[in-house]
């Protein structure tokens, strides 16, 4: 099961990439952030967002779910992106190494609850 | 007084304290390194506070526990912490702090379960004192950083300094 999620992110890792280089001068003087459904397969709807820095964030969400609206997915982007800020700003955190903060795991937690 | 957004000032003190346990390798001697900085932060600091404040002499320990907590703290931290669990001889109390932004976003690894990451203000208070002429102790008694509710600094009065005693960097 983690292995299905682990090689669905993974493919939609490059359509972020053909998102963000292929569309030319038109996407790229856009500033947006999110890079809204990335591309929808049997069972999930993944979504991308990515952040000036190259930070990329990857939401997978099953297919079955029609009620979480657009603007629900931006929002929880958002909270992703502050969440990870305070991760990089805990100096005991080396940039690159997998995310241990509890106070992350939590938010992210709630956010799924939340979500459905 | 200027209104600074903190967060420069707290990564800046979370640079030094990762440093000092790369340099140093074991929490104990980290916490003396941070202690020994913020006294000489403190010998110096306390001119500009007395500057600055305008608080006169103060009569005992417990007006000079109100004064670091409501003006000192204020000043420098943007903080009030309480004044509380006094010793029956007025020798002693605690501050507890709800927040403290030397800790803002950290969150202490499990391989540093000694590490008092603010020690430095133990540091800061005592060297403070001591050019009032107080010799104090100060500690953490509780930290959030380390599971507690809440963050308490325990000071204790140990005596008067007298004036002609030299007093230097450590």
């Amino acid at each position: 099961m983690l292995i299905s999620f682990h090689y669905t992110v993974h493919t939609s890792l490059d359509v972020v990439e053909e998102k963000i280089s292929g569309v030319g001068k038109a996407l790229a003087d856009q500033r947006e952030l999110y890079l809204g459904l990335l591309y929808p397969t049997e069972d999930y709807k993944v979504y991308g967002y990515m952040t000036n820095s190259k930070v990329k964030f990857v939401i997978v969400v099953d297919s079955s779910n029609t009620s979480l609206r657009d603007n629900e997915i931006r929002s929880m982007f958002r909270k992703l992106h502050n969440s990870f800020t305070d991760v990089m700003c805990n100096p005991f955190y080396n940039p690159g190494d997998p995310i241990q903060s509890k106070a992350f795991d939590s938010i992210v937690s709630t956010m799924m609850v939340q979500a459905f | 007084p200027l209104k600074h957004n903190s967060e420069l000032f707290t990564l800046t003190y979370g640079a030094l304290v990762t440093q000092l346990c790369k340099d140093y390798e074991n929490d104990e001697e980290v916490n003396k390194q941070l202690d020994k900085m913020g006294y000489n932060i403190g010998v110096r600091l306390i001119e500009d506070f007395l500057a600055r404040s305008s608080v006169g002499r103060c009569h005992d320990f417990r007006e000079t526990a109100d004064v670091i907590a409501k003006v000192a703290f204020k000043m420098y931290l943007g903080i009030t912490p309480s004044v509380t669990n006094w010793s029956p001889a007025g020798d002693e109390f605690s501050l507890i702090l709800e927040s403290n932004p030397l800790v803002d976003f950290v969150e202490l690894p499990d391989n540093h379960s000694n590490l008092v990451y603010s020690s430095l203000l133990c540091g800061v208070l005592r060297g403070a004192l001591e050019m009032v002429q107080m010799a104090v102790d100060v500690r953490f008694a509780q930290d959030t950083l380390r599971g507690d509710n809440v963050t308490e600094i325990r000071m204790k009065f140990i005596k008067r300094i007298e004036e002609n005693l030299p007093v230097g960097d450590e």
